[in-house]
């Protein structure tokens, strides 16, 4: 099924990669299976929950719902991508998530962070309205989301109209 | 309430470093030599005639099948005494398993079960639990079914049902001057933790070790032990990191599919991930049935309360206390009504199983009384609040009212110990501003165009978490630099019970929180919970049982120490790492002088002449102090001195707006008001809060369990036609939270620090937007979910 094998190659967290992988897996199959970055969540599989969500050249996706060969010379950030390589210091998301319990269980929190990080990437500070409408591809089924909005907007040290 | 280092500060849970920056390890983030895949039943009720699985053996990369026939002549013994097979030639609804492949991948054990050939014989099926009930109706179980209480030893027959009565209740209905009946249809709703199910297992030389999502390792470890026929002692069950549970992490059967298959391969891991569609199948909370029927006087004081339920829990409604029904007071006592009847059947049908799930029970209790209470006060003339405050019991008071006259769930007698209901109902209303807003039975708040706003309240009995510490030990050893480990069953599930926990010991020794650790989510730890991660249990109970484990610590020290002064163990005083005895501050000295010169080689400590006695010596031999606890054997019950019952109150209010062109219910404001006693990290308790109120909303809105009898298949396998809330779909949640403590007590007598169960008190809240659309619409909506379709339905209705 998966005999057709591709030669890939692309930047994950900082870091060069080139592959031989089996052309029909996604994105999601790449980041946990091959490379065993198990920071990246699997909910649902079939792109409804938001749980793998990664940053592909600047914005957030689903990695389930896209192809490994999509990832071809492109910029993958996740979630063990966010700490400063050099210092190991938590990215200010991860700070603020710590801090506003912005996470219960976990599950959903990686995919939420990459879709805040990639918010705040274009928008380093958005509105309320504008963070809602970000994470609303990522389901949360502990916090009521509130948490999470808070400590987006603490990350971003608020938006610039607030 | 802060004159205290560590509790009742925010503080940002142990873990959630670890789960910012993705390292926590989820089951299914560990490695497995071999997959597994089930193959479900295509029928709601069906027998196996037969079944070929010689295709499937023997495809290349499959190590192992499963059938009904290879099961070991054992049934999981839940509280339940109905047949509880893993597989059985008898399938109880769609989905049920038929058989299950273990192979190098799953694609592999997918492909098996293409080739296994079976013959069904299809039965007819039943669905709902009234019609299941009739003695007509295709039958579920041999012997009938509705189901038995799980005190009924097996063989002993089905039971009547769930049975609490007290006063006379056809008094109480001759005394009224109003009666108010009405039936209620509550829909089920699906867990739906983001992390699907999954469970792996290894057998070697039989020792067994599961890796699994379950928010109760030490039943899922006693149970193994039982159907295995082996020693708990060989058993090791691994539960670090748990994605969501909410009742649907409790023990189930697929969980005994991978541990079956390991060993038919012995040494390989063996792993079991249900698949999103699959794991919305695994359990729900039942639909609940019921009728509610309330007498009050003119003046609205309660004269009775009858209440009917039928549940339908499913093919293996498994709780573990066996019933969904009243498997706790929560909400059967909420108002001190002088008469009360509650019945309660739970019944099998051909769905797939009911489990617990967040507040069990009470939403629909609360609904059915919430909603019947309403069109009573609109029958009198009171207002919402008005009827509420008149029947509202207080703290002190013998609830229920005589006490019980019939009791099947063995509830005790009791009076209620802090009860601040009328506060917390004035602070509640207080913030969605009752005042101006409500204007009367049918008077909206606002209208505009077709658009009517209203608001609500609903308010509860729920229980305090403080219960069943018969099934709970606790370990804390305090090392010989002052510094604690504490050793607990109870399990984390993202509520935050491992730092509320650590909380607890940093308080009671006066040590900072950073010198607390906790082995916790591997039963080689040694400590037993069986409640673990339900009924809102962990942080006071095991947290109770906690602190007692710390007395221990201490009094131990205490008794090593006080000869020093000649004194009674009980004036010397332990805190901050520091020993000394009371009155005496400076006679204090570091707790490490206890154990020896720490900062010296080990050897100097033998040194003769620094000791004072033999004694002396073996005590500093000693690594550290090891403080244990257990619960006690009859504390099953939420008593505390025998006499006080701890429950809490508490009350929503909610402001929507509906439109009656299109019927969508937007809810623009909910304020919840629970009373946890002691907040030990406040940030946490509101975190359940709003995670509670959440799934209420989705439960009164958009959380619909769906089945096709046509296709025999259910429409609720996906977060796209199984729609939990999402982040837009949300309004203002404001959290009220009351304080108060009884001061005369310990922290390690009763409740800890005071804290009452936080988990699951708004989870039951569905009914406060029944009741903010009745004020919106003038209409009271008898059934959840209210989807578009229930509020046009109604709106039609009434016009007609």
């Amino acid at each position: 099924m998966k005999s057709n094998t591709i030669p890939i190659s692309f930047t994950i967290n900082g870091e060069k990669k080139e592959l031989e992988i089996h052309a029909g897996i996604s994105a999601l199959e790449l980041i946990r299976d091959v490379l065993e970055l198990k920071g990246t969540k699997e909910g649902c599989g079939i792109g409804e929950c938001g749980a793998c969500t990664v940053v592909i050249d600047g914005e957030a996706v689903l990695a389930c719902m896209t192809l490994a060969v999509e990832c071809e010379g492109a910029e993958v950030l996740t979630v063990e991508g966010l700490e400063d390589p050099a210092t190991g210091a938590l990215d200010p998301l991860q700070e603020a998530f710590i801090e506003h319990h912005g996470t219960q269980c976990g599950f959903c929190t990686p995919g939420v962070l990459m879709s805040a990080k990639a918010l705040l990437a274009r928008n380093p500070h958005p509105s309320e309205a504008e963070i809602r409408q970000e994470i609303q591809g990522n389901l949360c089924r502990c916090t009521g989301y509130a948490p999470i909005v808070e400590a987006i907007r603490a990350a971003s040290g608020g938006a610039a109209s607030d | 309430m802060t004159d205290s280092a560590v509790v009742g500060r925010s503080t940002p849970f142990r873990d959630a470093r670890a789960k910012v920056t993705g390292r926590a390890r989820y089951v299914d983030d560990l490695k497995a030599d071999l997959s597994v895949r089930i193959l479900g039943s295509p029928h709601p009720h069906a027998r196996v005639r037969s079944i070929d699985t010689r295709r499937a053996e023997s495809l290349d990369g499959v190590r192992a099948v499963l059938t009904h026939e290879r099961m070991p002549d054992r049934q999981i013994f839940f509280a339940v005494h109905r047949q509880s097979r893993v597989m059985d030639s008898h399938l109880r609804h769609v989905g049920d398993y038929v058989a299950a492949v273990a192979a190098v991948d799953e694609a592999t054990a997918e492909a098996a079960l293409d080739l296994i050939r079976v013959e069904y014989e299809p039965l007819p099926a039943v669905f709902d639990p009234e019609e299941a009930l009739r003695p007509d109706a295709p039958r579920v179980y041999p012997e009938g079914n509705d189901y038995a209480v799980a005190e009924l030893p097996p063989g002993e027959g089905t039971p009547d049902g769930i049975l609490q009565e007290w006063g006379d209740p056809a008094l109480g209905f001759e005394q009224a001057d109003v009666v108010v009946e009405e039936s209620y249809d509550i829909g089920s709703q699906v867990h739906a933790a983001l992390e699907p199910h999954v469970c792996m297992a290894r057998w070697e030389e039989d020792e067994l070790t599961v890796w699994v999502a379950t928010q109760t390792p030490t039943e899922f470890r006693v149970l193994l032990a039982d159907y295995f026929a082996v020693p708990q002692s060989r058993i090791v069950v691994h539960s670090e990191h748990i994605g969501g549970g909410f009742g649907g992490k409790t023990t189930s059967r697929h969980q005994f599919i991978p541990c079956l298959l390991a060993r038919m391969a012995p040494g390989r891991k063996v792993k079991l991930r249900l698949t999103r569609e699959e794991s919305q199948c695994v359990g729900r909370r039942p639909r609940g049935k019921l009728v509610a029927r309330i007498g009050a006087r003119r003046d609205g004081a309660l004269t009775a309360i009858q209440l009917k339920a039928v549940f339908d829990i499913g093919a293996y409604g498994d709780f573990h206390a066996g019933s969904n029904a009243f498997h706790s007071e929560g909400g059967l006592l909420s108002y001190k009504v002088p008469n009360a009847r509650f019945e309660a059947a739970d019944v099998h049908t051909n769905h797939f199983r009911a489990a617990c799930m967040r507040s069990v029970h009470v939403p629909y209790v609360a609904f059915a009384v919430e909603s019947t209470i309403d069109l009573l006060a609109e029958r009198l003339g009171l207002d919402p609040v008005a009827i509420r405050m008149k029947n509202m019991p207080g703290s002190g008071d013998e609830m229920p009212p005589g006490g019980y006259r019939e009791n099947t769930g063995r509830y005790p007698d009791g009076r209620l110990d802090i009860y601040p209901g009328r506060e917390l109902l004035g602070q509640v209303i207080e913030r969605i501003d009752w005042r101006s807003k409500w204007k009367g039975w049918g008077q909206p708040s606002a209208v505009d165009g077709p658009r009517r706003r209203g608001i609500g309240l609903a308010y509860c009995m729920e229980y305090g978490g403080f219960w069943m510490d018969a099934g709970t030990n606790a370990r804390v050893d305090i090392n010989s630099d002052g510094s604690a480990v504490v050793y607990a069953a109870a399990q984390e599930i993202g509520q935050g019970t491992n730092t509320a926990l650590c909380m607890l010991v940093a308080e009671s020794l006066g040590i900072p929180l950073s010198d607390v650790s906790i082995f916790a989510g591997d039963s080689r730890s040694g400590a037993f919970d069986y409640v673990a991660a339900q009924a809102s249990h962990q942080l006071t109970t095991v947290g109770h049982v906690l602190l007692r484990a710390v007395e221990d610590a201490k009094r131990q020290i205490r008794e090593q120490a006080a000869p020093r002064w000649e004194a009674h163990p009980d004036q010397v005083e332990v805190r901050g790492k520091k020993v000394w005895l009371r009155d005496h501050p400076e006679t204090a000295f570091p707790i490490h002088l206890l154990f020896g010169p720490i900062d010296a080689p080990l050897a100097e400590q033998f040194i003769p002449g620094i000791t004072e006695a033999t004694e002396g010596i073996l005590w500093r031999l000693r690594p550290h102090v090891v403080g244990t606890a257990a619960g006690a054997k009859e504390s099953i019950n939420h008593l505390i001195d025998g006499e006080f019952k701890v429950n809490q109150p508490v009350v929503l209010a909610a402001e929507v707006e509906v439109d009656i062109e299109t019927g969508i219910v937007k809810p623009l404001k909910l304020v919840t008001g629970t009373f946890p006693g002691r907040m030990i990290n406040p940030a946490g308790v509101r975190g359940q809060a709003l995670g509670g109120a959440t799934q209420a909303l989705g439960m009164a809105l958009w959380e619909e369990v769906r089945y096709d009898e046509e296709a025999a298949c259910y429409l609720s396998g996906g977060f796209t036609n199984y729609r939990i809330p999402r982040v837009f779909d949300l309004p203002e949640i404001d959290t009220v939270f009351l304080e108060q403590v009884d001061a005369g007590r310990q922290p390690h007598e009763g409740l800890p620090y005071g804290a009452r169960g936080a988990g699951e008190m708004t989870a039951w809240g569905a009914v406060v937007i029944a009741s903010a659309i009745h004020n919106a619409l003038g209409v009271r909506l008898r059934s959840s979910p209210m989807t578009p379709e229930v509020v046009l339905n109604a709106l039609k209705e009434r016009a007609a």
